[in-house]
Formats: C-alpha cells, sequence, structure tokens
C-alpha cells in the first residue's frame, strides 16, 4: 500500500493509510500514515465496535489536511479492550 | 522523486533468491523475500476534506460474486488486477479473494476493512466532501513489486483519474 500512496502522492491526489504492521508499511515511506497494534484481517478495529473503527478512520483522514511528508502517527488502538 | 527508489536492485535480488527458489521447488520462502524500501517520503499538498472526492482503496480482495470473478487467491505469484466495487454496495453482496489473512473478522463485521457505511456516515455529517462512485478493490498477496508497479498501479491510477478523486484512502489487509 505504501508504494500505491506514493506513485498517487506523485500524481497529485492526497493519499493517506493506517496500518497494523508499521515495520512493513514504514520501510516504503508513504505520505502520510497511522500505525495501530490492531490485526492482519482487522486493519480498522474490532469486529462490532464501531467506535474503534471510526476513530481509526477519522485520525487517518485527519492527515489529509497536512501537506505531505507527514511523520506517520502512532495511534493507542490495540486488539485487546 | 521514484515510486520505489531501488527497484533495480531490489528486482535483481527478487530473480536470485524468492522467484529462483520458487521456480526450483515450488515452494515460497519469505526467509529469502526483500521487503522493499525507500529512503524518503514525497512531498504532496493537503486537502480540505469536507470539499474534496475520496476514493477507498481496499487490498482485502473483496468482489461482488454475483458480476464479478474472484481474484487468483490461490496463486503463489499473486494476482496483479483490480476489481470496481460500487459504494452503494451492500456489504454482504462482497465476497474476499484472498488467502492471506483469517477471513474471521471482516465475515464477523466488513467494516473492519470496507468501511463503507462509516464513510457514508462521514460524507452525510460533511466530513468527507463527497466519495468516489467505487472502491477500487485488490487482493494484496503480489511479491512481485515490479509488476505491482507496471500492472497494478497504472491500473489504480487510471481508476482514480476515472473517479476525479482529489484524496485517497488506502486500507490494507
Amino acid at each position: 500500500m505504501g508504494l500505491i500512496a506514493r506513485a498517487l502522492e506523485l500524481d497529485g491526489v492526497a493519499t493517506t493509510l493506517t496500518s497494523w504492521n508499521a515495520g512493513v508499511t514504514r520501510l516504503t515511506m508513504p505520505p502520510r500514515a497511522t500505525f495501530t497494534r490492531l490485526a492482519r484481517g482487522a486493519t480498522l478495529g474490532r469486529p462490532g465496535d464501531a467506535a474503534q473503527q471510526l476513530r481509526v478512520l477519522e485520525a487517518t483522514l485527519a492527515l489529509l489536511a497536512q501537506d505531505a511528508p507527514v511523520v506517520p502517527v502512532s495511534l493507542d488502538e490495540h486488539v485487546d479492550p | 522523486m521514484e515510486i520505489f527508489e531501488d527497484r533495480a536492485n531490489w528486482a535483481a535480488t527478487f530473480r536470485i533468491g524468492w522467484l529462483a527458489h520458487y521456480q526450483r521447488t515450488g515452494e515460497t520462502d519469505f526467509k529469502q523475500y526483500n521487503r522493499p524500501k525507500n529512503n524518503t517520503a514525497p512531498a504532496g499538498s493537503g486537502v480540505d476534506l469536507r470539499r474534496s472526492r475520496l476514493v477507498l482503496i481496499s487490498s482485502a480482495g473483496g468482489y461482488i460474486p454475483a458480476t464479478q470473478a474472484p481474484f487468483d487467491a490461490p496463486n503463489p505469484l499473486g494476482d496483479y488486477s483490480i476489481r470496481l466495487l460500487p459504494v452503494t454496495t451492500p456489504l454482504a453482496a462482497i465476497a474476499y479473494a484472498h488467502d492471506h489473512y483469517d477471513h474471521a473478522a471482516v465475515i464477523a463485521d466488513p467494516q473492519v476493512l470496507l468501511p463503507l457505511e462509516h464513510l457514508a456516515a462521514l460524507e452525510h455529517n460533511g466530513t468527507i466532501g463527497e466519495l468516489a462512485s467505487n472502491v477500487i478493490s485488490f487482493m494484496g498477496y503480489q511479491p512481485d513489486v515490479g509488476r505491482v508497479i507496471d500492472e497494478l498501479i497504472p491500473a489504480i491510477y487510471r481508476a482514480v483519474q476515472a473517479e476525479e478523486a482529489q484524496a485517497a484512502l488506502l486500507v490494507p489487509s
């Protein structure tokens, strides 16, 4: 996803992403990103936890207001409640 | 600024390492896989999301079984194609062809990967100016970064242009 974000940003589309896999995603140097401690297969939050999913979404979308590159933001979002 | 700063060296190590091992044994060995790395993030202007069209890009392998072929999920070399999912598609009408994550969560609650209802609510309350008509969907198992750059990214780029989106949200699986 980081390479796709870079490609679109270079073509003038503002991009943002969120990832539970900060180690791999950070290597690609995306323009804007949030990192969580959520799980593979549940990137935005726990199933049924709409509040958590919205927190992750809104924090990730908020980065679009900033010019890139943006220092990645670590969110305090975990698999366990 | 390149999408991938060290593509030539990466391709060489991929060919003689991961790909050669696969061609010799028929097995994938990610201990031999060299993750793509860059040194610098690209610059770009921010946008006012309240006045922008946002496109969702998902690597969860989502497709619509009633009208679309699934991704080639079992292929050890990956699938570099895309599907377009209208944002009005009921979540229950979407299936997932992707063999590299546990589907339990997305089956229990599709919005953990494909937040169509959340994004519609954010559009309704004005946080997002407008949602693009389609989600750009692909299956995020693609070991050959050269094919990502030469096949997948151009297809995504064309789809983003067709949607006339000024902003993109990327949600990996």
